[in-house]
């Protein structure tokens, strides 16, 4: 079995990831990383850059759980590249960070997280920042 | 590809584009010479009347297009803008033009029946999804949401009203 | 001295507190969208032409100024922070300051491009400032003839000298008289090339031409082949320590100012634009370095970034002086320009400095204020441009649109002119597939009607001798000039090239780290 996680280049991606290596140690099953970007603008600061991503790699490398980095340009939505590569390992487990939102910024702005929530067809573990004070 | 100037290998062999423009550049020309002489011109004109800046620019306009047409075929090729949204490589994509022009039009005939603001949001967003916005009912939203403020403030702020349509005549602040 | 206090009393003007408003909203916005790819000043301006339709002039002029300056500028903070330059005026700054950003000197390349844009700027001012009256003053004695003369050395500079060819220049050219031909005759009242259709019997508005070639004749192009892939933005570092060393201060300002001193006469002449002083005043960096500098060319020098950031600003102060006091554009957004006066019934040229003075002192004193608000502005909002950068581009595009229909409805609000609007976009879509200049049909179409009744009235004076229009010795010193100017140009261009050539050297290397990313992502 896998855990899926939805991997940002930023603090909450940081804690989603953590996250993830916890339940896949305790679950004694492998790691698939996602992290895509559908490449329609200049800068897209949640697609790994090259230099994040090799830090993502020897971080999971040190974890010493069994993983996988998938890392694209998809023409797809983020949330349904996360939901498409756990259909594809099997996942029983994915895991996402869950940002603080207005309900206005919602209305605009969609949400991966929401998506995968309703969605995915396996447990979703949405991990938080703490509030800053 | 930072430069913008680089000579491009002449790959394709019949550059159709090039020369069907710069023949339409030559029959344009053509035509203002032909119709240039049915311009009335009055007999108390004096010195220079109507007809001769015509007859001048449908001169330049043939040999103009004549001139490109000879380096094209000469394989003094044009070359293709360049600019920080164009994929060099990428091939031209005319269904996505084609869609562009189309909804263009839908935007056109709509703005008197339909009103402004739905006119708008139709070629707004229409052109989102076609350009690649996923998922479409956000395109719509940003695109409703984009009309409604600019027929606002177009309407109160700037003193243009432009046409609110049969669907929110009753609104106040939409009508100029 | 006359000058000092009309200048005197144009600050009077633009510093109320409304003016002093549109000039912040203008560089603000002429920031933003220089930022955002694929959006130069020429669209900006012909963007934002509805606006006219509620301003009053001064204020229109104020904030249009300020978009012009802040266009010029934005583009270079794209160019360094992520090496895809927009407008070729920005090549060099992508190539220096963007090896700079990446050896962790980013912060220090912004700074020098704005304080070097703010020098440039200021100094091109006080040169407009002071080239401006004088000229007016000169060319208020000019004829018909003269003015012939005058607007042909326009058309054919343009024409042939801003594209790569000089037969696809000529002919973009020529379609725009063509289109400046359609309507009713002014003089005569004859139809011409109507079709018969009452729409076109009042001519295509400036605007509708304007707009469709610059708005959605890009908008299309760039649809039908858009970029995919996102590019990697050079972290800055924070913090106002890390502006700029010593050292890197005393590199840059012998560049700022003979940036400056290159530029600004170029922008005065119809040669092509800014872009060919930018490159003339980075040949010049390379060539005045001496030892270890003259190595750091091609791995981010900061004379490299500074001496042609100022020479550009300086061209834009520059091509202001023909228009001002000729009404004569030498650039695209400079005709565009020319349209915001047309549609106030303002003619630029001897007169406006006479019969408009209050008008264009403020003008003029709104370039000193901008150009402070840019360097006010820029370097604390670098954050917020790069959040600028993150637009996706199909809402990017679809606004445009969006805008430029909105803008050509608002004409006279009839639907026929947003169709006349699609036509001629589609014709500017055709006309970047193949390589034609779109500048010289937006000069030609404005220029047009002008040089038409200028050459009639030249003509009518002369009871229809020809041999009239050499007879004034200032037309006669035209043609002259005409030639001296292509010389000149030709050699330009030369110079550009091999500047060019040598870029590409450079820039091999930069290839190869660039396609490795595309291929692993």
């Amino acid at each position: 079995m896998t855990v899926v996680v939805g991997y940002v280049p930023n603090e909450l991606g940081e804690a989603a990831l953590s996250a993830a290596i916890d339940e896949a140690r305790r679950r004694g099953c492998d790691l698939v990383a996602v992290n895509t970007t559908r490449a329609d603008r200049l800068v897209d600061p949640r697609y790994a850059q090259d230099a994040q991503a090799e830090a993502l790699e020897s971080r999971l490398e040190a974890s010493g759980v069994p993983y996988a980095v998938r890392r694209f340009t998809s023409t797809e939505l983020a949330a349904d590249d996360v939901l498409t590569a756990a259909t594809e390992v099997g996942a029983e487990l994915i895991v996402i960070g869950l940002r603080h939102r207005s309900p206005v910024g919602k209305l605009l702005m969609g949400s991966t997280a929401q998506s995968v929530l309703l969605d995915a067809e396996c447990s979703v573990l949405a991990v938080k920042l703490p509030r800053r004070r | 590809m930072t430069t913008t100037r680089q000579e491009r290998p002449a790959e394709r062999t019949v550059p159709v584009g090039e020369l069907g423009f710069a023949g339409g550049v030559v029959a344009l020309g053509v035509f203002a010479l032909v119709r240039a002489g049915s311009i009335n011109e009055p007999l108390t004109a004096g010195s220079m009347g109507p007809r001769a800046l015509p007859y001048l620019v449908g001169g330049a306009l043939v040999l103009s297009g004549l001139a490109v047409v000879a380096a094209v075929l000469r394989g003094h090729r044009g070359e293709a803008e360049h600019g920080e949204d164009v994929a060099d490589d990428e091939h031209t994509d005319w269904r996505v033009v084609g869609m562009l022009v189309a909804l263009f039009l839908v935007h056109v005939f709509l703005i008197i029946p339909a009103g402004w603001p739905v006119a708008a949001t139709v070629l707004f967003s229409g052109s989102a999804v076609v350009l690649g916005a996923k998922p479409w009912w956000r395109a719509i939203v940003i695109g409703l949401l984009l009309a409604l403020v600019l027929q606002a403030s177009f309407a109160g702020g700037l003193g243009v009203s432009l046409p609110a349509g049969p669907l929110l005549e009753g609104v106040s602040f939409l009508r100029g | 001295m006359d000058s000092f206090f009309a200048l005197m009393e144009g600050f009077g003007t633009a510093l109320q507190p409304q003016y002093l408003f549109l000039a912040l909203v203008g560089v603000f916005v002429g920031t933003a969208v220089g930022v955002l790819p694929g959006i130069g000043p020429a669209m900006t301006v012909a963007l934002l032409l509805p606006l006219t339709y509620s301003l009053d002039p001064t204020g229109a002029f104020i904030m249009f100024a300020g978009i012009y300056y802040g266009g010029m500028y934005g583009g270079s903070t794209t160019s360094i922070l992520l090496n895809t330059p927009g407008e070729s005026a920005s090549i060099i700054t992508a190539l220096e300051g963007n090896r700079m950003a990446k050896a962790g000197r980013g912060t220090a390349a912004l700074a020098t491009a704005a304080i070097g844009s703010f020098v440039a700027g200021t100094f091109a001012t006080v040169g407009l400032t002071f080239v401006a009256p004088i000229a007016a003053e000169w060319a208020v004695k000019l004829g018909p003839v003269d003015y012939v003369a005058l607007m042909i050395l326009a058309f054919l500079t343009v024409g042939a000298l801003l594209g790569s060819s000089i037969a696809r220049g000529l002919a973009s050219l020529s379609l725009g008289l063509f289109i400046g031909l359609i309507g009713v005759d002014q003089i005569s009242g004859q139809q011409r090339f109507t079709f018969g259709v009452p729409v076109l019997g009042d001519g295509i508005d400036v605007v509708l031409v304007a707009v469709g070639l610059f708005a959605v004749g890009e908008a299309l192009y760039v649809g039908s082949r858009l970029r995919k892939g996102p590019v990697e933005v050079v972290p800055i570092s924070k913090g106002w320590r890390n502006w700029m060393t010593r050292e890197e201060l005393r590199l840059s300002w012998k560049p700022w100012l003979r940036g400056t001193a290159i530029g600004f006469p170029i922008g005065t002449i119809p040669a092509g634009g800014a872009d060919v002083s930018t490159f003339l005043s980075y040949a010049a960096e390379k060539k005045l370095a001496k030892g270890e500098r003259k190595e750091q060319f091609g791995h981010g020098a900061i004379e490299g970034v500074a001496g042609p950031e100022s020479a550009n600003n300086a061209a834009a102060a520059g091509v202001l002086v023909p228009l001002l006091t000729l009404g004569l554009p030498t650039s695209a957004t400079a005709a565009i320009m020319l349209v915001v006066f047309q549609q106030y019934n303002i003619d630029p040229g001897p007169q406006l400095f006479s019969g408009n003075a209050a008008l264009v002192w403020a003008l003029i004193a709104s370039l000193y204020i901008g150009n402070l608000m840019l360097l006010v502005l820029n370097l604390p909002l670098v954050g917020l441009w790069v959040r600028v950068l993150q637009i996706p581009r199909h809402y990017l595009y679809a606004g445009i649109l969006t805008f430029a229909a909105l803008g050509a409805f608002a004409v006279n609000r009839i639907p026929a002119d947003v169709m006349i609007l699609l036509v001629i976009g589609v014709i500017g879509f055709f006309m970047r597939r193949v390589g034609y200049p779109i500048a010289p049909m937006v000069v030609a179409m404005i220029l047009g009607p002008m040089f038409e009744a200028q050459l009639r009235r030249a003509l009518s004076i002369s009871q229809g001798d020809p041999v009239t229009l050499v007879q004034s010795p200032f037309a006669v010193f035209v043609y002259a000039a005409l030639g001296l100017v292509f010389a000149l140009s030709l050699w330009l261009k030369r110079r550009e090239r091999e500047t060019e050539e040598v870029l590409e050297h450079l820039e091999d290397d930069e290839l190869v780290s660039t396609d490795e990313r595309s291929v692993r992502s």
